[in-house]
Formats: C-alpha cells, sequence, structure tokens
C-alpha cells in the first residue's frame, strides 16, 4: 500500500467515523423507535380487529411493502414540497425509514402476538380483565421475547439503509465517504473504509442483541428456551 | 346460583349443545360427566362466554340474561363472580405464582398491592405452593400449576368455580394433589362446576351429577343413587364402560 493510500485512509477514517455516530446512530435510533410504534400500532388494531382501522393497517403495509424506499425517501423529501409541506433532509429520512420499517414491524408483532396461545388471553378474561388490560398485561409482554429476534433483525437492516439518506443530502457516514472518494479519486478504498465502519456497527448490534436475548428470556419466562418450548406445546395441545 | 336454559351452540362441525340445562345452587358440588366430545367443555365456555350460545338465558346471582344479546360490561360483572379453572392450567407466563394470583385482585378489582398480596398468600397456602410463590410456571410441574391455577380463581373470592377437566393433562400420579385441593374447597361449602372423568371424584366430592350425552342432560341426580341406581340406558352403557377403565 502506497504511503498517500494509507494517510488517506487513517485521515478519512476519522472523518468517515464521526458522522457515522453523530449521524448515521441517531438516525437508525429514531426511525427505529418510530417504526416500533408503528409497528405495535399497527398490530395491535389487526389483532383487535377494529374494522375500519384493520383496512387501513392493511392498505398502510400494502403500500409500504409494495414500493421502494428510496422512492418513499424522494416523494417525502423532493415531492411533498410541492403540496407545501417542506421538511428537512434529515427529519425526512427518519420520517421515510420510520414509516417504512413499521410495515414489516407491524407483521413482526402481530405475528408474535397471535404465537401466544389462545388461553393465556382466556385466563386473562376470567380473571376479570378487560381486552386493553390482558394485552397490556399477560399478552404483549409474552410477545415482545417472540418478536425480538426479527426486531432486531430489521433493526440491522435499518442502519444499512440509512446510507440511502446520502441520496438526499442527509451528510451521514457514506456521504462523507463519497465526497472523501471524490476528492482523493480512492473510491475502492474509501467504500471498503465505510463498508468495514458500517461493518464495525452491526457487528456490535449482533454482539448487542445476543446479549439482550439471553437476558430477556430469562427475565420474562425465567426458564430457559427449551423448557419454555415445552410448556409453550403443551398449552397449544 | 348460576342457571343456564335451552342453550345451543353449532360449530361448523354441527349441533354441539341442543338445548342444554344446567344448574348449580350455591355451596353445591355439580360433577359433569359424559363421553368425549358430547359438549361438556362446550357447556362450560358458553356459560362463561369464552365461546358465544347459538340461544339460551342465564341466570346469575338472580339476574337473567339472553346469552346471544347481553353486553360486554355484564359479561364482565358475571366474569368478576366467576372463576374458571382449565384444563392446561393457562398460568400468564410472564408472571410468577404470586403474581398471577395478584393479577386480577390488583388491575381488574383495583385492590391495593398490600392487600392482595396477603390474599394471594393465603390462597398459595391453601393449595400448598407458597413454598413456590416466586417460581414462573415453566419452572413447576403441570400439577403444581394447576393449583396455582386454582388459587388463582379463588383469590378473588368468587361465587362459583368452573373447573374443565382438572386433571386430564396432568400424569396419573399429579392428580391425587390437585384433587385433594378441590376435595378441600368442596368441603369449605365452593360452589363448583366439575367437568371430569374422575368417576371417584363425582361419586365421593359431587353433590349432584349431570350426565352430558349427544349435547343434552341425559340424567341427573344425587351422586350416590346417580351411581347405584342410573334410570337411563345410556348411562348404564356409560357407567360401565367408564368402570371397567378403572
Ligand atoms: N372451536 C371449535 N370449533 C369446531 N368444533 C368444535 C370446537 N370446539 C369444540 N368443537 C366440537 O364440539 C364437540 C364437543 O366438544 P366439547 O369440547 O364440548 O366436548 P367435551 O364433552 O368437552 O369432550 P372431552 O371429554 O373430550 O373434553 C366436539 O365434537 C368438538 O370437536
Ligand atoms: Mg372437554
Amino acid at each position: 500500500m502506497s504511503d498517500r493510500l494509507f494517510d488517506i485512509l487513517t485521515s478519512s477514517f476519522i472523518k468517515i467515523l464521526i458522522p457515522g455516530i453523530k449521524v448515521t446512530i441517531p438516525l437508525t435510533l429514531l426511525s427505529f423507535a418510530l417504526s416500533v410504534v408503528i409497528g405495535l400500532l399497527l398490530a395491535l388494531v389487526q389483532v383487535a380487529d377494529i374494522k375500519v382501522l384493520k383496512q387501513i393497517s392493511r392498505f398502510y403495509i400494502w403500500i409500504f411493502r409494495g414500493t421502494p424506499l428510496i422512492v418513499q425517501l424522494f416523494i417525502i423529501f423532493f415531492g411533498l414540497p410541492n403540496i407545501g409541506i417542506t421538511l428537512d433532509a434529515f427529519p425526512s429520512a427518519v420520517l421515510a425509514f420510520g414509516l417504512n420499517l413499521g410495515a414489516y414491524n407491524a407483521e413482526v408483532f402481530r405475528s408474535a402476538i397471535i404465537a401466544i396461545p389462545k388461553g393465556q388471553m382466556e385466563a386473562a378474561y376470567m380473571i376479570g380483565l378487560s381486552y386493553p388490560q390482558a394485552m397490556a398485561r399477560v399478552i404483549l409482554p409474552q410477545s415482545f421475547p417472540v418478536a425480538f429476534p426479527n426486531l432486531f433483525n430489521n433493526l440491522i437492516s435499518l442502519l444499512k439503509d440509512t446510507s440511502l439518506a446520502s441520496s438526499i443530502t442527509v451528510i451521514e457516514l457514506f456521504t462523507s465517504a463519497q465526497q472523501i472518494a471524490a476528492r482523493t479519486y480512492e473510491p475502492f478504498a474509501l467504500y471498503l473504509e465505510a463498508a468495514f465502519i458500517y461493518l464495525i456497527f452491526s457487528t456490535f448490534l449482533t454482539w448487542l442483541q445476543t446479549y439482550l436475548e439471553k437476558k430477556l428470556v430469562w427475565k420474562s419466562k425465567g426458564g430457559s428456551d427449551e423448557e419454555d418450548a415445552g410448556r409453550n406445546k403443551a398449552m397449544i395441545g | 346460583m348460576l342457571e343456564v336454559k335451552d342453550v345451543y351452540k353449532t360449530f361448523s362441525s354441527g349441533y354441539v349443545l341442543k338445548g342444554i340445562n344446567f344448574r348449580v345452587d350455591k355451596g353445591e358440588v355439580v360433577a359433569v360427566i359424559g363421553p368425549s366430545g358430547q359438549g361438556k367443555t362446550t357447556l362450560l365456555r358458553c356459560m362463561s362466554f369464552l365461546e358465544k350460545a347459538d340461544k339460551g338465558t342465564i341466570i346469575f346471582d338472580d339476574y337473567s340474561h339472553d346469552m346471544t344479546s347481553i353486553s360486554p360490561v355484564d359479561i364482565k360483572k358475571i366474569r368478576m363472580d366467576m372463576g374458571f379453572v382449565f384444563q392446561n392450567f393457562n398460568l400468564f407466563g410472564n408472571m410468577t405464582a404470586y403474581e398471577n394470583v395478584c393479577e386480577g385482585l390488583v388491575t381488574a378489582r383495583k385492590m391495593n398491592k398490600a392487600d392482595a398480596g396477603k390474599i394471594a398468600k393465603e390462597v398459595l397456602d391453601k393449595v400448598g405452593m407458597l413454598d413456590r410463590a416466586d417460581r414462573y410456571p415453566g419452572e413447576l410441574s403441570g400439577g403444581q400449576q394447576q393449583r396455582v391455577a386454582i388459587a388463582r380463581a379463588i383469590a378473588p373470592n368468587p361465587k362459583v368455580i368452573l373447573f374443565d377437566e382438572p386433571t386430564s393433562a396432568l400424569d396419573p400420579e399429579l392428580t391425587g394433589e390437585v384433587l385433594d385441593v378441590m376435595k378441600k374447597l368442596a368441603h369449605e361449602g365452593t360452589t363448583m362446576v366439575v367437568v371430569t372423568h374422575e368417576m371417584s371424584f363425582a361419586r365421593d366430592v359431587a353433590k349432584r351429577v349431570v350426565f352430558v350425552d349427544g349435547g343434552v342432560v341425559v340424567e341427573e341426580g344425587k351422586a350416590k343413587e346417580f351411581f347405584d341406581n342410573p334410570k337411563e340406558e345410556r348411562t348404564r352403557q356409560f357407567l360401565k364402560r367408564t368402570m371397567r377403565e378403572y
């Protein structure tokens, strides 16, 4: 490796890492938080079988899963100003990623909720709980560990997808790499470097997932995974 | 205390309840027996509104309701005074035994935590599970789970408790501990409806036995008389078949 290339890589590392920490990570976390709230609401109205809201929910999922993320991003940032709604690049990105992933998380939550044996809801009714109480106290706490691995997968996907925000002028990790690559004419090295930094972030998330999953299973069920699977089977049968 | 009249229920598979009548008086233990798939569970589930009857009247605590048009508020009111013990226990997997018992008191009945805790300890003690109060359902045997489920059902001091084959999901050596708890409740004067295949329990503990076959009550009577001198041919055949198994 030439000295020049080495210098470019070391000096650019921080220049790419800093927007990564300051922009990519907040963008990921805020979008994810929004997507969890949206996903949970969309899932709840579906399982509660509230007629009109359920149809709206299915429609929402149909739209956001059926169109490309980058097109949604462009509609929000470049398109909305035409009808008088102008948002900055960063909030536009949060909104687009949050709305989009919300559709996917809705399915994650919905399948986690319906995975809980019907008897849990019936037992909750029979001790006098209302539907919302039963959901909040009995069903959702048990759905969460079920949903968790898939939610986390979506979080890791989202981390990488936030690079699309570069296309609407958000100065995040990938945008910084692009700018330096254009200036130094070393796209190969710089995009590899950008990939490496994404990899560091996602490796950390993967590690966090493993750690949290262990804690979550233990805390919520108080037993090992295997015992629990057996218990659920017994309840369904 | 609790009475249902002329209850009909169909599933896609056909009629399951065909105009069944059933009642339990205060302080009475009624055993419901009969061949498999003849509507015993469905009867309990209709009485507790886990299943919606196609037709029928329920009289609970002197109030009469049409079972097809009863309001959610009235359903909830009845359930506040009704315990249900499931075949598969259905303990809340995210709560310890103690929390399972407290839940109905604190969340549904807005009791303060200290009072609820006192009751929880009392009822867990009664079913012999106080020493395992902080265990999660996954850490308990089937018999222990069912005893906790019974503690959860009796904690709010309901007017009647419905049991749906509370021992049939258990290994044979674990049924005794659950039946003992139920006997104890019966002796204390708890109003109980028990769907069961345990003929000795029906004979020795129940005051009255109801034989359900084909979605109707075929015969009912005082426990001793019912077993010693069944009147209907279908009852006699059923008893002959089941007694041979035991
Ligand atoms: N949710 C359901 N959907 C369709 N059919 C059902 C449903 N629940 C019960 N059935 C049918 O209704 C009939 C009566 O069932 P039920 O569970 O009331 O019988 P049971 O007397 O409790 O039998 P067992 O002694 O085996 O528990 C059965 O033929 C069963 O297949
Ligand atoms: Mg049954």
